[in-house]
């Protein structure tokens, strides 16, 4: 291991915890790792505004966990889409309460983690598959706001790809 | 707030619960920023669970009506925005035009929910719908011996000495053309010049529009078994008299006597300036049709050859020796034989790497040109494959045994029959949403147009 790989920086997460990270875990963020290549060797710990202890704690442990993975292709954005299993490490990981898993979404678009904002979307994605729109709603706790009528129109509109 | 939960009983407990409960959950697509709303919906490619999905709220109904998710769907599921070039076999020249008309239509306010829809309705009418669009039945028995369908007409070859013309639209009969004095064997259109041959020894050249015979081609000395249009100004016909002719069919005159072959010329296919030709013979000859010279004569078969594809890249010819062979046209060299089948190999369709064979065994083979293996075979028919043709989705084929299946062409597997059994099916063709099948049911010969196309 080079020196430099062994390097130690200092993330501020929105409620002032501050967490000692590798380099490595810290740069499969995208925006970390180009902030350490801009700002070059630093003391001085990163603020992150948009994430708190709680979420930031979760997400580095998914970059310890992935820190040795190698860095993703740049794949064109149908080849992400096409693949749509998730591991079992990672369903492991992200069986947590809708409010975390949210913020886990947030932090890793912010954070421009595509895999784990990709295993995020995924998780919402399986969430929906294969319900009716009622368990939808209830799965979500949504608000049918369609007026009855609304309702049957839009339930006709769609009737075509049920089974038939 | 432990010490108070601590001192709930059950009851208690539950109706925390549930009080608790929907206050933890999120409406994801609503809360997350829109574009992280439509990667989550990225990841769902059935239809199904994506209309159910816009029937929940206001919200998630308005952001279902993305154009972005439903253009991945049509990506995903191979739904071009064109309507797909329908392949068709014999090819022709004018498929590309063939079902264009319909979205240029729609183009104006064109949406891709719209598009999605509609593909998806044709694929599950393929699948278990569609109608019958007409039946005819003909009056005078006859062997039908060769089928073309196009952007305008459905034209159909009758042992009978007859042409007919039906309109591609609505199937209906819109013409005959009389004139052969036998049975006729081969024909071809392009837009509305028609080529035909057969037992008269004539090459007879047609305006489909006026129904007018322009001109009477007399050279060959015994059947045009095979014919084939360059364009709308050459023409070559193959016959059994061992010879193939090059015509300027505009003009009406002989271009070219192409000699060499021994025997029957059964098959042929045009490329550019290249035409090959298939012969009883045992050989197929690759041909220049700008100078008449003969390129290459292909050897290796050890029986007649009746069937023959060829791409530019590729010729593919099947033979009476239950073997098809692959071989380059630049070199005439063989590239590859094609084991499999037991009996002759009649059928043949190549579209880029994928080729599809036909044989009196009754099998269907799929075959991967890059590695020359068999991917699917089909036990297909109880007897002879007639006819087949595939396109990137589907296969359709008919048998002597009278049934008319289809496959998927992905993975080989039967999806069903597209109509009631028959005595023999004759030929067929297909486009993106209508078959036509010719085939004789109780004794009579029955032309039928299926449709399915979605109803808008």
């Amino acid at each position: 291991m080079s020196a430099s790989e062994a390097k130690k920086i200092t993330l501020k997460s929105c409620d002032d915890i501050e967490f000692k990270v590798d380099i490595r875990v810290a740069s499969r963020s995208i925006l970390l790792k180009n902030m350490i290549e801009d700002v070059g060797e630093t003391d001085q710990s990163i603020p992150l505004p948009n994430v708190n202890e709680r979420v930031l704690k979760k997400v580095l442990e998914w970059c310890e966990h992935h820190k040795d993975d190698p860095q993703p292709a740049i794949e064109d954005s149908d080849t992400r889409r096409r693949n749509t299993e998730i591991d079992d490490w990672n369903k492991k990981f992200l069986e947590v309460e809708q409010d975390m898993l949210f913020e886990i979404i947030l932090a890793a678009n912010y954070l421009d983690i595509k895999q784990l904002l990709d295993i995020g979307c995924k998780t919402v994605a399986n969430m929906i598959k294969g319900k009716t729109p009622e368990q939808i709603r209830e799965t979500f706790n949504i608000q049918n706001d369609f007026t009855p009528e609304e309702e049957e129109q839009i339930r006709k509109e769609n009737e075509w790809a049920e089974d038939r | 707030l432990a010490e108070l939960l601590d001192s709930c009983n059950n009851e208690q407990l539950v109706f925390v619960s549930n009080y608790i409960s929907p206050r933890l959950k999120r409406d994801f697509l609503k809360e997350l920023p829109i574009e992280i709303s439509l990667h989550i919906l990225s990841f769902i490619n059935d239809p199904k669970t994506l209309s159910r999905a816009s029937c929940v709220s206001k919200f998630w109904h308005t952001l279902l009506n993305d154009e972005f998710t439903w253009k991945n769907l049509c990506v995903r599921h191979h739904y071009r925005r064109r309507s797909s070039v329908s392949l068709s076999s014999p090819p022709s020249p004018t498929a590309s035009e063939s079902s264009d008309l319909s979205s240029n239509k729609r183009s104006s306010h064109f949406s891709y929910k719209d598009h999605f829809r509609r593909r998806y309705i044709v694929e599950s009418n393929w699948k278990n719908g569609g109608r019958t669009l007409v039946t005819h039945i003909s009056t005078d028995v006859g062997v039908v011996t060769s089928l073309q369908m196009c952007r305008n007409y459905i034209v159909v070859g009758m042992d009978n000495k007859k042409i007919h013309v039906f309109g591609a639209f609505d199937g209906k009969h819109v013409k005959t053309l009389t004139g052969h004095e036998g049975g006729v064997w081969a024909l071809q259109y392009i837009d509305e010049v028609l080529v035909s041959g057969g037992c008269d020894r004539d090459v007879r050249v047609w305006d489909i529009n006026t129904g007018q015979c322009k001109h009477v081609l007399h050279g060959h000395t015994s059947t045009v078994r095979s014919l084939k249009m360059k364009d709308k100004r050459i023409a070559v016909s193959g016959s059994r008299d061992t010879l193939l002719r090059v015509w300027d069919i505009q003009e009406g005159i002989l271009l070219h006597l192409l000699a060499g072959h021994e025997a029957s010329v059964r098959c042929m296919e045009i490329h550019g300036d290249l035409v090959v030709s298939g012969s009883y013979d045992c050989t197929a000859r690759v041909w220049d049709l700008t100078t008449g010279q003969c390129l290459h004569v292909l050897h290796g078969h050890y029986s007649q050859i009746y069937s023959i594809a060829f791409d530019g890249e590729r010729i593919i010819t099947g033979s009476l020796d239950s073997t098809a062979r692959v071989w380059s046209p630049t070199s005439g060299q063989c590239l590859g034989i094609l084991q499999g089948h037991t009996s002759l190999v009649g059928q043949i369709q190549l579209k880029d790497t994928t080729l599809v064979t036909g044989g009196s065994d009754g099998a269907i083979r799929i075959w991967d040109l890059e590695t020359y293996q068999c991917i699917h075979r089909m036990a297909a028919h109880d007897n002879s494959v007639t006819c087949l043709q595939f396109d990137n989705k589907r296969i359709v084929s008919g048998g002597n045994d009278g049934h008319v299946k289809l496959w998927d062409i992905q993975t080989g597997t039967s999806i069903r029959e597209l109509t009631s059994a028959g005595n023999a099916v004759w030929r067929l063709a297909f486009n993106d949403t209508k078959a036509v099948i010719l085939l004789q049911r109780e004794g009579k010969t029955i032309m039928e147009v299926l449709d399915f196309e979605a109803d808008s």
